[in-house]
């Protein structure tokens, strides 16, 4: 297959290790995690709240939990990606999951294997989840029809990216500490509002993002030029659209900046990094049009200085480095949900 | 000699509605109504709608090149399986069809292969690069009787303009590939909210009317008859609506995965329904539909794309257009317009028979004696669910997987000859 799979755990195959206190439930009756369609707000909120006790865990001494014992993950990325892999491979270690990381680089993708032949490969050994990114759209949704492993979406094209909307939820829900209105259980973010800034048109995470925080009964507001912002999102319901970065600042209670890609330049979609600084950066001074206690998230990398202000990413309404921390417990979550939870 | 009699059928053609009768055919040509006699082959049409066999202007055959899509033998009994009796297969093969020989060589081996007719397209420029014309009437005298660059947009208008100028004076068919590549960019779907939803790049149906409005102007310019092909959208049909009212001499053609899919059909991620110019909204599907029973439309046109179930599984972004249809059409049209009173039998009928034949400039299809005995038999009533495993097409996935359908045509006969059986 031309392509490097490296067995990163010592192989412990379920038949020769005890199993984890809950039975492993048989392969057919596992759920995938694609992007939110039939997710209900309970279960969303039942994963945060398990993710928090996962944060628990990752204060011990010591980082480890048998939950996952005699499960096998395999992350299969076929776009280059370090952090998010590293991030479910930590959340699946903790758990002591076995881990097989396929990473197949750019080049062997040109060699043209198929998707549904490089899963066949895979299959043979034996994961019970696939953790999977891709450059395309709806791979991870493709590969559902294929295997009865569970599949969780590592991010696919322009398409979705749902542990990273999970964790900024998560992120939004502990920063500023709230607890579902009463009589309004189902929709724990009413009354809140996210301002999404930048490149929306490519971006996985904004997509992601819109999907969970709006079913969570939040405003979402979407805010970058009008080439990066298609008109067409405004359709979504609890979704508006600006190009005033002031208008989308206003009154939020988080505001996310998207990395800008240089390419977009090139592409004809922007006249130059220095007209987007000049009407998009997101800075101290923009915020002060935000609630008073609003943080500030990215889901990196960030380009200092470009999409963000140096002085707000290290400044006090940042939790972009909380964001990547809440990001192993929320693929803990994820990970044993979709393994050995109910739902 | 060979006499054939197509028994107790319920007889249409674009003349009328004649009523039960038998119908003998002598030699490849229609002989008369009742004539009684010793036959050779009898076709029980018992109940059942007789009429001439169906033209497609819009066929990939994928031969030469591509056989393992699809090959000469196995389209042309898939035609003739979807009622189909003469077809016109486009040029985007390996190699292209842009030179005599290989014109020669279809129309020689697609003789002995018996099924449908063929009647080849030629490509409009070398290698369809869009560069430099193919010598058009050599093609012509090899047997082209289109040429077309489908599958791939001409991009140069001048290019275009000339191949018009040359098509007009030799009189062929100018059949387009409407698109505005730089427009479409690098879509793979529907350009809207759907699109943006699923976070696919869209092509926006203005790729198709700015593109569709350059080959009506190009048509009008040089008098060449141009076929404007697959027209999905209905800003590019109100385009091509407005070049014919002002006189452009442009003709335009439907397909049936255009008439009955929309964009949310791609919501599971399959590139089943990856095709271009891409599915539209449903309110475009509805515009199309409406637009059938107008003069706009001209006929109906399979663009039937078959491809290898393998490329088919790839992922959104790589895998290729093209849906595999000609074996359904009529069935999937007549249930969904006909039986469901969106449109009258005889119009369906003219869309796949006169229609076509108008635009290439050749004969209407008869019944009447000494008309080509091309002729198809069709169940009206049985309804069976679609079973792509049983396709003469080599491409046996298909969006309609399982659709209980009625209008499955029962046999098909081409010069005389049964070309199918059910």
């Amino acid at each position: 297959m031309g392509t490097a799979a490296a067995v990163s755990t010592a192989a412990v195959t379920q038949e020769t290790s005890p199993v984890s206190t809950t039975p492993k439930p048989a392969r057919h009756t596992r759920r995938h995690l694609i992007d939110f369609q039939g997710w209900q707000p309970d279960e969303l909120m039942a994963l945060l709240d398990t993710a928090d006790v996962m944060a628990q865990v990752l204060t011990r001494t010591i980082k480890k939990v048998p939950a996952l014992q005699g499960f096998t993950v395999a992350t299969l990325f076929f776009e280059d990606s370090t952090r998010t892999r590293l991030s479910f491979e930590r959340a699946a270690r903790a758990q002591s999951a076995d881990v097989i990381a396929f990473a197949a680089g750019s080049s062997s993708l040109k060699k043209g294997e198929g998707i549904k032949d490089t899963l066949r490969t895979l299959e043979q050994l034996q994961a019970d989840l696939y953790v999977v990114r891709h450059p395309a759209a709806g791979v991870p949704r493709q590969l559902t029809r294929w295997t009865d492993a569970a599949v969780v979406n590592a991010g696919d094209g322009r398409h979705a990216h749902p542990t990273q909307a999970l964790l900024d939820a998560y992120t939004f829900r502990s920063a500023l500490a709230i607890k579902p209105p009463e009589g309004a259980p189902l929709a724990p973010f009413t009354g809140r509002r996210l301002a999404i800034v930048g490149d929306i048109e490519h971006s996985r995470v904004a997509r992601s993002n819109v999907e969970l925080f709006t079913k969570l009964g939040a405003e979402v507001v979407l805010c970058g030029p009008a080439t990066l912002l298609p008109r067409e999102l405004a359709q979504l319901p609890g979704v508006t659209i600006t190009h005033s970065l002031e208008a989308a600042v206003e009154g939020a209670d988080a505001v996310m900046a998207l990395r800008l890609q240089r390419e977009r330049m090139s592409s004809a979609l922007l006249p130059s990094e220095a007209e987007y600084v000049a009407r998009y950066q997101l800075t101290e001074r923009a915020m002060r049009l935000a609630k008073d206690h609003a943080i500030v998230m990215h889901p990196g990398p960030i380009n200092r200085d470009v999409e963000i202000s140096s002085d707000l990413a290290d400044g006090p309404r940042s939790v972009i480095e909380q964001q990547v921390a809440n990001g192993v417990s929320v693929r803990m979550a994820v990970l044993y949900t979709l393994l050995v939870g109910k739902r | 000699m060979s006499r054939v009699v197509v028994r107790g059928g319920d007889l249409r053609d674009g003349a009328g509605h004649h009523g039960r009768h038998d119908l003998y055919l002598l030699d490849g040509t229609i002989e008369g109504l009742d004539l009684g006699g010793r036959v050779d082959l009898e076709v029980d049409a018992e109940g059942n709608l007789v009429t001439p066999a169906f033209l497609d202007l819009h066929a990939h055959l994928r031969d030469p090149g591509q056989e393992v899509k699809e090959d000469l033998a196995s389209g042309l009994a898939a035609a003739a399986a979807g009622g189909f009796g003469t077809v016109v297969s486009m040029a985007n093969t390996a190699p292209v069809v842009d030179d005599p020989g290989i014109v020669a060589d279809l129309v020689s081996r697609s003789r002995a292969i018996g099924k449908a007719r063929l009647r080849p397209a030629a490509a409009l420029s070398r290698g369809m690069r869009g560069e430099q014309l193919t010598d058009l009437s050599a093609l012509k005298r090899a047997g082209a009787v289109m040429i077309t660059d489908d599958g791939v947009p001409v991009a140069d208008g001048r290019l275009m303009r000339s191949a018009c100028e040359y098509a007009a004076e030799l009189g062929l068919v100018v059949q387009t590939h409407s698109e505005d590549p730089s427009l479409r960019a690098d879509g793979v779907m529907n350009e809207g909210v759907v699109s943006q939803r699923l976070g696919l790049p869209g092509n926006p149906d203005a790729a198709e009317a700015v593109m569709l409005f350059r080959d009506g102007e190009v048509a009008r310019l040089t008098g060449a008859r141009v076929h404007l092909a697959h027209v999905s959208s209905r800003r590019g049909l109100e385009v091509a609506a407005w070049l014919k009212a002002s006189g452009a001499p442009v003709s335009v053609e439907v397909t049936p995965h255009h008439l009955t899919l929309d964009d949310e059909a791609l919501e599971g991620f399959d590139p089943l329904y990856k095709v271009a110019p891409p599915l539209r909204t449903r309110a475009d599907v509805d515009h199309l539909r409406r637009a059938l029973a107008t003069p706009v439309i001209d006929s109906i046109g399979t663009d039937h794309a078959p491809h290898t179930l393998a490329e088919k599984q790839r992922d959104m972004l790589s895998a290729p257009f093209g849906i595999g249809n000609i074996e359904v059409a009529f069935p999937l049209l007549y249930t969904e317009l006909v039986a469901a009173g969106v449109l009258p039998l005889e119009r369906l009928l003219w869309l796949l028979q006169d229609g076509p034949a108008r635009v290439m400039g050749w004969g209407a299809p008869r019944l009447d004696s000494g008309h080509p005995a091309d002729v198809v038999v069709i169940d009206l009533e049985a309804v069976a669910a679609v079973d792509g495993g049983k396709f003469a097409s080599k491409a046996k996935h298909t969006p309609w997987q399982g659709a209980e359908l009625s209008g499955w045509p029962v046999a098909t006969l081409v010069r005389g000859e049964l070309a199918f059986t059910r």
